[in-house]
């Protein structure tokens, strides 16, 4: 069948969660760097970090389970209701 | 600690005040990115059952879950950035001099400082509906020279900072007026 692989969305999302890692990384290391280490600041960092291993690991509990060797169809708009 | 908050911390230099933005400034951010990460859940429910091809679609289905994620990573991401900026935006005054740090998104930062008895005029305002009612405002600090002026953006009680900060200035004048006094003049050389 002659389409689009769908593990280039697949790619393209971790390259966009490499971007996000890499942001993540900046904004902690601005808060430990020019901030001031106080129990707020550390509370912040630590709730952050959780929300985002928690929105990963949700992410992954959805992405394991697709087959990502599908092929997307050029007539793919075909198989829309009308 | 005291160290820690001063940067370049002169000796016998006290912290007096640290200052950030008022809270409502980043609850009204963060209120702003709840709204964002609401909305598509909102979307789902109201728009579920008039298209169901998108969540039974072999192909649509995964795209779905995969721009879903990135969405919610992104906001996460943009809300605790909102937090940082807040946070590193700092106005230190000390019994020695003022210290305006300002993040600038994540790769700019100012650092300024002035001395307090080259401060000529402190200027606060309170503008707007929920700045009047929660008491925080805007203090301009004119200091000698052609100096840029310093803006305290945001702060609470910017009426009762921007009296402390005079206070503070009229002291440290009549310290260094005191000190040039005690300094004994030299007599003049005889011929």
């Amino acid at each position: 069948m002659v389409g689009i692989p769908l593990a280039i969305f697949y790619y393209l999302y971790l390259a966009c969660v490499v971007g996000f890692l890499l942001f993540t990384f900046f904004n902690v290391y601005h808060i430990i760097r020019f901030g001031f280490l106080t129990v707020g600041s550390i509370s912040m960092i630590v709730c952050y970090l959780g929300g985002s291993i928690a929105i990963i690991a949700v992410s992954w509990f959805y992405i394991n389970v697709i087959d990502w060797g599908q092929v997307i169809p050029f007539t793919i708009m075909g198989t829309f209701p009308q | 600690m005291l160290a820690f908050y001063i940067p370049h911390r002169k000796e016998g230099e006290t912290l007096v005040m640290l200052l950030r933005r008022h809270p409502f400034v980043i609850v009204t951010k963060l209120a702003f990115w709840v709204v964002v990460a609401v909305a598509p859940v909102v979307f789902y429910f109201l728009a579920k059952d008039a298209t169901p091809f998108v969540f039974n679609n072999s192909v649509v289905y995964p795209i779905v879950v995969l721009f879903t994620s990135v969405y919610y990573l992104y906001l996460w991401l943009f809300a605790f950035h909102s937090f940082v900026d807040y946070y590193l935006d700092v106005w230190i005054v000390t019994n020695y001099r003022i210290i305006n740090i300002e993040q600038r998104g994540l790769f700019s930062r100012t650092v300024s400082e002035q001395e307090l008895d080259r401060i000529q005029d402190v200027t606060s305002e309170l503008k707007g509906f929920f700045s009047t009612m929660l008491d925080f405002g805007t203090v301009y600090i004119q200091t000698a020279g052609e100096q840029v002026r310093f803006v305290f953006k945001q702060i609470p009680d910017p009426y009762g900072v921007s009296r402390e900060i005079t206070k503070l200035a009229e002291q440290r004048r009549q310290a260094h007026q005191e000190t040039e006094q005690k300094i004994p003049t030299q007599p003049p050389a005889q011929s």
